[in-house]
């Protein structure tokens, strides 16, 4: 048993960290605000040169083949300062993985790279729809071959960086008579197709800098080629990839989290009421302790999914309970911080009013809590009956 | 050109340090540690006098300590150092400057460096005697507190930092050792293919006495904290009574109103 990073993890952690300081921590409060693009993309292409955008992807195909556990130290670290920036970094990469899992090699080489270089500002990850979120297989969006051209018509819902990604990855069915989620194939299409519509920005709680919009296939036609993975094999390449995107969702929170309970353990170490300052009470050190506490549980969790990834194991159940585990934890912890402050917390002058808007998400997307639960509970019976 | 950059793996200088059993130096557990900040000045001058030379440099990071300094030597490497040298030693702590300038010397004498680069102090020790003692052991020019550096042929014209907030303009010629000071440039982030690439560069390591040869000239006998400096003066009473009191401590403390 050996709980310490390597070196080379050691250094990206503290790359991510120096630069998070520097460059977005100081503008996340604007970007919160106003949504600033050209600030926010500058940053992102920052990133991206750093190598920040490929953390799991090969160096052929312009990655830093730095494996899973660097991933979720760096999305922690930048989420402390930014969770909009951290969440479309976390997209981004998991953009990638679905390619260098599924493509082919003209698709590796075509895409990958551009995304890992911040040539495109981000990748779109198309599964979520109106009518199908927690059940991606209920989905409607059809694509069908006509020629040698794939016709796609339908609508996804709550797509990150729609409006700026470069390429999207997006599901649709390609069988209707299968069984449901066995018809359903995975494809690549490139930002400005014809038949390709972004719609209106949704009007979120936190997160504001990172745009989700609506996307729209009206009898949008991609080549043949465009074909990512096997037919009919799509749904289970989503499933399979969302395994790590749930360690970069549960990294942001941790990040999150960590910021908001730094954040209000200095204010209560300066805040005098009753004559000493309130970190004295027992009620606001117990406050501290909870929260740290399962931070820590999350960390380890975290690590715990992500160390496996690395070792080549199985990780589905561990990435699930890290996932849900520190989303729900980073919740409290901001709640916790933001009731430590008293008024100054509620207060859009202090960063904890931001933070807890912006975690408030995590437990919902890459996967609500409940069917993260569904995944745990699943996986831990399906171990009994093999016993 | 030949270059050598001398760095050390401090620790996070927000740390709560702990005095040590032996009560001579701080305890090391716990403690976070990164490069002195002053040697990544080095490291990154070092760097950009390669890239003006389109390449036609050679650098060597090297550091002394036990096994974590290797950290530090890494980060150097994924800044762009082409190989690191390790010089092992677990108590490198109870060295004094001049031994550790002597390691570097002995480790430099016969490897023809052009520009030996370092900060101009430890963030730990603070004593800002290494480069300028390994100079001197080298019969280098020894510049200190660089804040500009810029090299042509193997003339360089620097500036350095005064005491006062005056500025000295410097000519020499290598091979030299400088010193780097805050303001000489702003250090790159190591990119992260360079941070996993640092991995594949030679790294040499050697035990301490390979370059040891010499004996300590002083020894910290004691660390520990200042004593705590008394609580500021509170006064109470009236306004009147305030003004008085406040007007006659004046008058007793502050000089310049006498």
């Amino acid at each position: 048993m050996y709980l310490e990073l390597n070196e080379e993890q050691k250094l990206i952690q503290e790359t991510a960290r120096q630069f998070a300081l520097a460059e977005l921590e100081p503008v996340a409060a604007r970007l919160d605000q106003t949504g600033d693009q050209e600030i926010f993309w500058s940053n992102l292409k920052k990133l991206a040169e750093l190598g920040f955008m490929g953390l799991n992807i090969r160096e052929e195909y312009g990655g830093t083949q730095a494996g899973m556990v660097a991933f979720s130290v760096a999305i922690t670290e930048i989420a402390r300062a930014c969770a909009s920036t951290a969440v479309t970094v976390s997209v981004n990469n998991l953009v990638c993985d679905v390619i260098q899992a599924v493509g082919s090699e003209a698709q590796k080489k075509a895409y990958i790279p551009k995304i890992c270089s911040g040539e495109y500002k981000a990748g779109s990850f198309a599964l979520t729809e109106p009518g199908a979120g927690s059940d991606p297989a209920a989905m409607t969006t059809s694509a069908a071959l006509d020629g040698d051209t794939w016709v796609l018509n339908g609508i996804k819902r709550f797509i990150t960086s729609a409006p700026y990604a470069g390429v999207f990855v997006v599901w649709g069915v390609t069988d209707k008579s299968a069984p449901k989620g066995k018809g359903i194939s995975c494809f690549l299409v490139e930002a400005g197709t014809k038949g390709l519509i972004v719609g209106r920005e949704e009007e979120k709680m936190g997160q504001h800098a990172s745009a989700t919009t609506e996307v729209m296939f009206e009898d949008c036609r991609i080549p043949k080629e465009a074909l990512l993975g096997k037919i009919n094999d799509g749904l289970k390449t989503a499933v399979v990839e969302l395994i790590g995107g749930r360690v970069g969702i549960g990294s942001l929170s941790l990040g999150v989290g960590l910021a908001a309970m730094d954040y209000a353990t200095r204010y209560a170490q300066k805040r005098v009421q009753f004559d000493q300052e309130i970190v004295k009470f027992e009620a606001i050190q117990w406050m501290i302790a909870d929260s740290y506490t399962e931070l820590e549980a999350a960390r380890l969790l975290l690590m715990q999914a992500a160390f496996r990834a690395d070792q080549g194991r199985s990780f589905a159940k561990e990435a699930a309970m890290a996932k849900m585990y520190a989303s729900e934890a980073a919740n409290r912890a901001c709640y916790t911080a933001l009731q430590m402050m008293g008024g100054y917390g509620y207060s859009k002058e202090f960063p904890v009013e931001r933070y807890t808007r912006d975690v408030r998400i995590a437990s919902i997307y890459e996967g609500t809590n409940e069917i993260q639960r569904k995944i745990i509970a699943k996986e831990i019976l399906k171990n009994l009956q093999q016993a | 050109m030949k270059i050598l950059v001398c760095i050390k793996h401090v620790p996070d200088m927000e740390s709560r340090f702990r005095v040590n059993e032996a009560g001579n130096w701080y305890d090391e557990r716990d403690l976070a540690f990164r490069l002195n900040e002053y040697d990544e000045f080095a490291v990154e001058q070092a760097v950009r006098v390669k890239e003006q030379l389109g390449g036609a440099a050679d650098i060597t990071i090297l550091s002394i300590g036990p096994d974590r300094v290797i950290e530090a030597v890494k980060k150097g490497l994924a800044m762009g150092g082409d190989r690191g040298v390790h010089i092992k030693d677990d108590l490198v702590y109870q060295k004094d400057p001049w031994q550790v300038a002597s390691v570097i010397a002995a480790f430099a004498r016969d490897k023809n460096f052009d520009l030996v680069f370092t900060g101009m102090q430890s963030q730990d020790r603070g004593s800002a005697q290494i480069g300028a003692a390994a100079a001197e052991l080298l019969d280098y020019a020894c510049i200190t507190t660089l804040v500009s550096f810029e090299i042509s042929g193997d003339v360089v014209t620097a500036r350095r930092e005064l005491e006062g907030g005056m500025r000295g303009a410097v000519r020499f010629k290598l091979p030299a050792v400088v010193t780097c000071q805050l303001g000489l440039n702003t250090p790159r982030y190591p990119t992260l293919p360079n941070i996993m690439k640092a991995k594949q560069k030679e790294l040499l390591t050697f035990p301490i006495a390979d370059f040891l040869n010499v004996e300590s000239l002083a020894e910290t006998e004691k660390m520990y904290p200042p004593e705590r400096k008394g609580r500021g003066l509170v006064l109470e009473g009236d306004v009147n009574e305030l003004a008085d009191k406040l007007a006659s401590i004046l008058k007793e403390k502050a000089p310049a109103l006498r």
